[in-house]
């Protein structure tokens, strides 16, 4: 029976998962009773497969953009369409990296990972060896059996991303995962990311401050703007993965974006 | 300061206390029926002891003391986690609940032995009480404090109802839930002792009050004694189990 179902084998025929349309979306949160418009006609179509990068001023939505687009915030105008299903709330082939790690401070590094693979039918092995490898991955063998208090702001980052990324969901979404590190760890980690979403072809929307790794690693910018927050420019960035840092279309891209952010 | 010396630093109160009981007793004139000295005190302890008395009286207060506690606990476990999830428990059972905590197991004393007269079921149901009301109030506090931001972890990686309980909720409630249990063990200790003195026939308590009535004042100091004593393990006992279940906290 798998057979007829495995897309692998069926081919062009069954489109890809990881489809997201967002048509007219509107949200208010209340503040004292009044309401208070955070996010306002967003339009966005995002393909499967496809890398957007999400950059704008703090305070104009970004998170709550992705939190409505997970499952966690249920009350919007609008559609949200997650594969052409309107999202009720959390889906397993869904992800999202917090902008605060939001490790559970009580497990450790180890079991914090382990504990998103609790839908996996994986024997017990398997799971270790995944847990494993997805640690060494974000550079935090040797951590396995730290409590997040123990780790470094950008180690506990780390650790989140892990925990994201071990159940393979069709669509991430990441907030600012970088946010917390050094240069070098957050270009290796762009790197690592760059070449998980190439290999496992999963839908990815990144919300980041950094031009630059908006622009390295989305097919696609997006720069909103804040109160309430819209889509105000979209950038195509038409190069093939993977790319040079220092491509010279990307300064050209780098140094229109930073124009289009600062003079309003 | 040297381990040892921090080690040993202890020691020095209780010493000096020993050794200001000592010195009032002999030179304090006051008559030795009222202020018995130290080491009197321990000869009653150590006759005490070989004769098996105080063993069977500690064995039936810690009994006591075990069922109530085990019993108001449950109890104020299960009720704490009700009203913290049901708004209709809460409505319903809140008001009446936080008047109730606010009376003193002590006073319910009185009314306890016209209800359940003075044997066993009393100081037990006192116990229990007196166990009942912090547990049902940390229980509550610490459910309903739960931050929001891991629940919606929990939802993000759909953990199922078990998981969620045993991954999230209960160690997340945990830390206030266990301090509310050392309270609650310290209070209806307590109160038991308390309830010993006024109608019991086996007991610290009733030793105390036997005692005094016979003028063994050296017998009542055990009994003083050994209750701060017992206290204290009991207490010590579950701050070491705290430190051991909340060692992922970064404060000690
Ligand atoms: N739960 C909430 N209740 C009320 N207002 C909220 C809530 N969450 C966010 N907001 C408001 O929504 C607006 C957008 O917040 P959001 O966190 O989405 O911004 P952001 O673009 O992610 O900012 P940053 O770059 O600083 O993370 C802010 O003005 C904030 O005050
Ligand atoms: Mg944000």
């Amino acid at each position: 029976m798998t057979a007829i179902l495995n897309p692998r084998l069926v081919g062009a025929e069954l489109p890809q998962p990881g489809a997201l349309a967002i048509r007219g979306l509107n949200k208010a949160y209340r503040i004292d009773g009044r309401p208070l418009p955070v996010l306002q006609g967003i339009d966005l179509q995002v393909l499967p497969g496809e890398f957007v990068s999400i950059v704008g001023t703090s305070g104009c939505g970004k998170s709550s953009l992705l939190r409505l687009i997970v499952g966690l915030e249920r009350e919007y105008d609008g559609q949200i369409l997650l594969d052409g299903e309107p999202v009720r709330g959390p889906r397993l082939d869904c992800g999202l990296v917090f902008q605060d790690h939001r490790l559970f401070p009580w497990k450790t590094v180890w079991d914090n990972v382990a504990l998103a693979l609790k839908h996996q039918r994986l024997s017990r092995r398997e799971k270790a060896e995944r847990v494993d490898e997805h640690l060494a991955l974000v550079g935090l063998t040797g951590f396995e059996r730290a409590y997040p208090h123990q780790l470094s702001g950008g180690m506990a980052q780390r650790a989140a991303i892990a925990r994201a990324l071990i159940t393979r969901p069709k669509v991430l979404l990441l907030d600012e995962p970088f946010g917390a590190l050094d240069a070098l760890t957050r270009i290796r980690l762009q790197a690592e990311l760059q070449r998980i979403w190439a290999q496992q072809r999963s839908t990815m929307i990144m919300v980041t401050h950094d031009v630059e790794e908006a622009l390295y690693l989305g097919d696609r910018v997006i720069v909103m703007e804040p109160r309430p927050g819209r889509i105000r420019h979209e950038v195509q960035v038409d190069l093939p993965h993977p790319r040079e840092r220092n491509a010279p279309r990307l300064q050209n891209l780098r140094d229109e974006l930073l124009r289009e952010l600062t003079g309003d | 300061m040297p381990v040892v010396l921090t080690r040993l630093s202890v020691f020095a109160s209780p010493l000096a206390l020993v050794l200001a009981w000592l010195l009032l007793a002999r030179f304090g004139g006051f008559p030795a029926q009222l202020l018995v000295p130290p080491q009197e005190v321990y000869q009653a302890f150590v006759e005490l002891l070989q004769s098996g008395e105080l063993r069977e009286h500690l064995a039936n207060s810690l009994s006591r003391l075990a069922l109530g506690f085990c019993a108001g606990a449950l109890g104020g476990l299960l009720f704490g986690i009700a009203m913290a999830l049901s708004e209709t428990v809460e409505a319903y059972c809140g008001p009446l609940f936080h008047v109730l905590r606010q009376i003193p197991s002590i006073a319910l004393i009185p009314m306890f032995i016209l209800f359940f007269g003075v044997e066993e079921t009393f100081k037990v149901v006192v116990v229990a009480k007196a166990s009942f009301f912090p547990v049902a109030l940390a229980a509550s506090d610490g459910v309903k404090g739960i931050p929001r931001r891991y629940f919606e972890v929990a939802e993000v990686y759909r953990l199922p109802l078990p998981s969620l309980v045993r991954d999230v909720a209960l160690p997340a409630a945990a830390p206030p839930i266990v301090t509310g249990l050392r309270i609650a063990l310290s209070r209806a200790w307590m109160v038991l002792v308390a309830a010993e003195l006024l109608a019991a026939d086996s007991g610290l308590g009733q030793m105390i009050e036997m005692s005094r009535q016979m003028m063994r004042i050296d017998i009542v100091m055990v009994g003083v004694v050994l209750t701060g004593l017992v206290g204290f393990t009991l207490d010590h006992g579950f701050r070491l189990l705290e430190r051991r279940l909340l060692r992922w906290r970064d404060t000690p």
